[in-house]
């Protein structure tokens, strides 16, 4: 291997996710010894029923050991059948738990994190890549397993027989495994030229049937039809390839034992002529070497399978060093009921130097409402992620209840502060997994309550209702007064509000405002506004301009006053200039 | 549907190429009939204590294993030609009915394009797999005739017991035929449920977190894994269970010989080398018997894919998807299907007459009736969902069965086949959201046609010439899949020269304006206009209004003629 020290690390990154397992993987490899070693018996059976007629054994022998070769065969395929249950079985349990695993880590990954990954991405990391693995164990480490036990065994038995036979045949067996193993890389590229060709091919038919209409009313279908046999023609050149580069190895395969057979012969031949072995061990020679064919072949079709394992490995590490920059090391808790929150000369940028906040002061009472207000890229998503410290401060502090926010534990921050996040994500579930995330502690009655309580009756007789991903069969509103109904459920001591921009109907307005209302009492409360028109009934309003917070004071105060920022915003009109995010 | 026929069809798709495989494989399958003859006879001469023999048979052996290896080789070789040539007919016999611009050779569109492709992909597979399963029983059978003839004349009773796992064998693959593709489809499905699971917990994560649910949520998600972990092993052990019932009977068979034949076995009239002869055919006793029971599993299979793939061909009949043609994949030059072009009518006067469109079953045009007179410029007009864009298709022939009614005419005459008549040289169409292919830039406005000049002055005229001419590559720039490369105007214009490049009759313009600017509009206006064409277009802009001979406004399915 070119990269020796990172490949080991790979295999010490798999040792040790087995570690814990390590009592099945035992009993896996005394079944799997088991039943590689039971071919070894029926050649021997045959000799033995050879040598034993030519020397004139009673009948009832020759039938029990015809017997015997029955039973052989049947009990070894069993076992057989055994080993890929058991082996299918642990290394599925040993990598869900790695996928499990992964899961949480990527969760508890950055925001950022989130934002520069797409969801597909990530699945095909902690599914696809897990499953490279999962098959290592459960196929390649069977079957090449197996077949290095069955060779051994061979070895064995035959020096048992005769040390002669039995060094020959460990020669025989090493360079025939190492021809096989020389050709590794075989065919990978190859395979890979024919998988891209087929994905020019159905890449192509996908065009052609979404481009049809025009296609066929410029006269351009034979055209279309042509270009998909130019594809056809590059499929069939290189499967022709990939199917030569096969055979290559085939051919070696299948020299190996052709010559092993006629070494058999020949050797066996002179072997008896001189009386060190009787006919019948001839036959198991022989037999022998043919034997080798399975595991040879195996061999061949599994290299390809490590080296997608090695890979999965590689990549799995590489998930796991990622690193989330929000650490849970914090133990004081803020004293009960609504929080305060405090940012004093907060900065904050992406890493990039451009600065998103710039010196923000703001400070609110516990059990206060306060509306931010601004334009899209002024700061007020920013800054409403720094109080759920989703992102930290680049320089200043932001506390809750007088507490550092990196000094409350993460557990307590995620129960006490919640976010009604501007699009509501809805998972696909019933609507009690959409309103508890499928925590199994919530009662009916407090589901049914929540939503009750958000003016979602409708919902509250049909829990077990399925809802799509995509919050099939809910409106826009109704998704939003569920996100609410999640909050109600929790009764956390801060909510930051998101508001939607969606377009609701204006009888769900009033519901979404009524509930509002409930949700707002005895909490502390931010609401970043979209519309001016739901800034009616906070406390406070606090203008957010360019990472600044330009202005800030009591909602009504500043309505007075004409020449506030906020007052000439009302006068501008109902809608604030708002650009789509 | 009969699945055996339509299969025959596709099968013969390249006759000399398909049956020149099937021997070569027939000979390799039944080439250790041969082998297991010589091995026997080398133990024989060993028992005799022949050694010069056994020598000689030796090298036989060795030269006969040599000749399976080409044998193997060429067959191999030829056959994944062959297999790609199957359904590589299947897929142009679909797409060619999807693509086909005469009426009655046109399929049923389909709802989803990457939806459709499964069809191309496992469906075309399963039939070219169905075939498959014959070439596999076909030599198996011989094989296991051959060597059947061979062991009969050692020991015909000990031949006859065979029958027995043979049997047994093709009972089990066939029983549990129904039951490991059922695993499959439940893995599978299990799979698909944990990876939604896995993707909605990502892509949700920001509101996972907030509300601190990721514990339930992945416990939610481990469930998911778990039943995936129980249809996997189901589907895995499944699998090796019809597998071992197979290899089993390697040893059951040789075992069951001895015992009938113990008697001759002890007399020595059953020698070694027979013992060998059998031991060695006995490796492929369950190759006849499996292949019968996968191929019966693959018959039901094939059905199903000729079944879904009917619907992708003109009337629903699932005899076209066999339609024999001949591609000729391999060799110097692919055949090449021919382009069918109208002969060139010039127009006077265009007529519609109470043409009705349905989409789904509802009215979205209500007879609407319009005359073009050559050289003019029509303007549709009117509202987001009026019906102007079917109306375009539905006067074109673009609709699907019976979706349009009415009569359109050509100088006077009826055309019976609007798609087949109305495109270039006679017609050519604009569609709102032009789709490009990724081939180059000249190739998608020429589609097949071979005319230099005329692709440069068609450029000139949907105004991109220059924009081309900056490009690095010119005419010859890959645009990259479905035209990535270009900006959104390109595109459109790009589309627009493709409409132009014959010069046609008629050109029909849906909603040319909705990717470029003003400016640009006007000098397209302009340039048409100068070129003299006789243009029907869908447009909202005052500049296109006002330079239009006629507007016609469309409002709700129904056409009239602007008042005023």
């Amino acid at each position: 291997m070119v990269d020796s020290s990172g490949t080991s690390a790979h295999w010490r990154g798999l040792a040790e996710l087995l570690r814990p397992h390590r009592r099945r993987y035992l009993v896996l490899g005394a079944v799997l010894g088991v039943a590689s070693s039971i071919p070894l018996l029926s050649p021997l059976i045959v000799g033995r029923v050879v040598d034993r007629a030519a020397e004139g054994a009673e009948l009832e022998e020759l039938t029990a050991l015809a017997a015997a070769l029955v039973a052989v065969g049947l009990v070894g395929q069993a076992v057989a059948v055994l080993v890929a249950w058991f082996a299918t079985r642990t290394a599925w349990q040993t990598t869900n738990e790695l996928r499990l695993e992964l899961a949480d880590h990527v969760l508890a990954l950055d925001h950022e994190f989130h934002r520069s990954h797409t969801a597909g991405e990530l699945v095909q990391r902690i599914d696809g890549d897990v499953t490279a693995v999962s098959d290592f164990l459960s196929q390649v480490v069977v079957k090449i397993g197996g077949a290095l036990v069955t060779v051994a065994g061979m070895v064995v038995v035959l020096t048992l027989l005769d040390w002669r036979i039995g060094l020959a045949m460990a020669v025989y067996v090493a360079v025939a495994f190492a021809a096989v193993g020389s050709r590794r890389n075989h065919a990978v590229e190859e395979s890979s030229d024919e998988l891209s060709a087929h994905a020019r091919l159905y890449g192509g038919i996908e065009e052609r049937l979404a481009a049809s209409e025009d296609l066929r009313s410029n006269g351009g279908g034979a055209y279309a039809v042509q270009g998909f046999v130019d594809h056809s023609v590059e499929v069939a050149e290189t499967a022709v390839a990939r199917e030569r580069a096969y055979l290559r190895v085939w051919r070696i395969v299948s020299l190996g034992i052709a010559s092993g057979a006629v070494l058999s012969i020949l050797g066996g031949g002179v072997l008896v002529e001189r009386g060190i072995i009787t006919v019948g061990t001839a036959v198991v020679l022989f037999q022998y070497s043919q034997l080798l064919r399975r595991p040879l072949e195996e061999l061949m079709d599994q290299l390809q399978v490590i080296q997608k394992a090695t890979g999965g490995m590689r990549r799995v590490l590489e998930l796991r060093a990622e690193r989330p920059t929000i650490v849970d090391c914090g133990s004081t808790s803020p004293p009960a009921g609504a929080l305060s929150v405090e940012l004093d000369a907060v900065d904050f940028d992406y890493g990039d130097g451009e600065r998103v906040l710039d010196g923000v002061d703001l400070h609110l009472g516990a059990g206060r409402s306060l509306g931010l207000v601004g334009r899209t890229g002024s700061g007020k998503t920013t800054i409403s992620r720094l109080v759920l410290r989703l992102i930290e401060t680049t320089r200043g502090e932001v506390s809750l209840g007088g507490v550092a926010i990196a000094d409350v534990p993460l557990a307590e921050l995620r129960r006490r502060v919640a976010l009604v996040p501007q699009e509501v994500q809805l998972v696909a579930g019933t609507v009690r997994d959409n309103v508890t995330l499928f925590d199994a502690d919530r009662s009916d009655d407090d589901v049914r309550d929540a939503l009750v309580q958000v003016g979602l009756e409708r919902l509250a007789d049909g829990l077990d209702r399925e809802l799509g991903a995509a919050g099939t069969g809910l409106s826009a509103g109704e998704s939003q007064l569920l996100a609410l109904a999640r909050i109600w459920l929790r009764d956390p001591d801060l909510v930051v509000l998101d508001e939607a921009t969606a377009r609701v109907d204006p009888v769900t307005e009033a519901r979404l405002e009524a509930a509002l209302d409930a949700l707002v009492r005895d909490r502390t409360v931010i609401v970043i506004a979209h519309r001016l028109s739901t800034l009616r009934q906070l406390d406070e309003i606090a203008v957010v301009e360019r990472g600044r917070v330009v202005e800030h004071g009591e909602r009504v105060a500043l309505e007075r006053e004409p020449t506030s920022r906020y007052a000439a915003l009302l006068r501008t009109g109902a809608e604030l200039p708002e650009l789509a995010p | 549907m009969n699945p055996w026929r339509l299969s025959w069809r596709v099968s013969q798709h390249e006759p000399a190429l398909a049956w020149s495989s099937v021997l070569l494989w027939t000979a390799f399958f039944t080439f250790p009939v041969v082998i297991g003859l010589i091995v026997g006879e080398a133990f024989s001469a060993l028992d005799r204590g022949d050694l010069g023999t056994a020598r000689l048979v030796a090298i036989a052996l060795l030269v006969a294993e040599g000749v399976r290896m080409v044998l193997l080789h060429v067959a191999a070789t030829r056959f994944t030609r062959v297999w790609v040539s199957w359904q590589s007919s299947i897929r142009a016999n679909l797409l060619s009915d999807q693509l086909a611009d005469v009426r009655d050779e046109l399929g049923r569109p389909v709802p989803s394009p990457s939806g459709a492709l499964s069809h191309f992909r496992d469906d075309a597979e399963d039939v070219a797999r169905f075939i498959d399963g014959w070439v596999d029983v076909f030599g198996a059978a011989v094989f296991t005739i051959a060597a059947g003839i061979v062991l009969a004349t050692i020991d015909p009773v000990a031949t006859l017991v065979l029958v027995v796992p043979i049997l047994l064998v093709a009972a089990i693959t066939w029983y549990f035929g129904d039951a490991v593709g059922d695993a499959r489809r439940a893995d599978r499905e299990a799979t698909a449920r944990v990876t939604a699971a896995l993707g909605e917990v990502v892509g949700a994560a920001l509101t996972i977190k907030v509300n601190g649910a990721s514990r339930p949520v992945l416990d939610h998600v481990g469930s998911t894994m778990d039943e995936r972990r129980h249809t996997a092993v189901r589907d895995r052990t499944l699998d090796a269970l019809v597998r071992a019932v197979g290899s089993s009977m390697t040893d059951v068979g040789l075992g069951l010989v001895l015992l009938v034949a113990a008697v001759r076995v002890r007399s020595g009239a059953f020698d070694v080398g027979d013992l060998v002869i059998f031991a060695t055919y006995l490796t492929w006793i369950g190759f006849l018997p499996r292949m019968i029971g996968v191929t019966i599993t693959r018959r039901r299979q094939a059905m199903v894919a000729f079944d879904r793939m009917r619907l992708l061909v003109a009337d629903d009949e699932a005899e076209r998807t066999s339609t024999q043609r001949h591609l000729a994949l391999h060799g110097d030059a692919p055949l090449r299907p021919e382009r069918r072009v109208p002969e060139r009518v010039r127009l006077d006067r265009l007529e519609v007459h109470d043409l009705t469109v349905r989409f789904g079953g509802e009215v979205v045009v209500d007879a609407a009736s319009c005359t073009i007179p050559a050289g003019s410029l029509t303007v549709v007009t009117g509202r987001v969902g009026a019906g102007k864009t079917s109306f375009l298709r539905g006067l074109l022939g673009l609709t699907w069965g019976d979706d349009a009614e009415g009569t359109v005419m050509w100088n006077g005459r009826v055309l019976d086949d609007r798609a087949a008549f109305l495109v270039p040289p006679n017609a050519a169409f604009l569609p709102q959201v032009p789709h490009l292919l990724s081939e180059t830039l000249g190739e998608n406005v020429l589609l097949g046609s071979d005319d230099p000049a005329g692709l440069l002055d068609a450029l000139d005229l949907a105004q991109v010439e220059l924009e081309v001419d900056a490009m690095r590559d010119g005419i010859a720039t890959r645009i990259g899949p479905r035209g990535v490369r270009l900006s959104g105007g390109q595109r459109q214009r790009v589309a627009a020269a493709r409409a132009f490049v014959q010069r046609p009759e008629l050109v029909v313009l849906d909603d040319l304006s909705s990717a470029v600017d003003v400016a640009t509009e006007l000098a397209l206006w302009e340039a048409m206009a100068q070129a003299g064409m006789t243009v029907l277009a869908v447009a909202n802009r005052p500049v296109a209004i006002a330079r239009a001979d006629q507007v016609l406004v469309m409002e709700g399915g129904r056409l009239r003629a602007r008042a005023d």
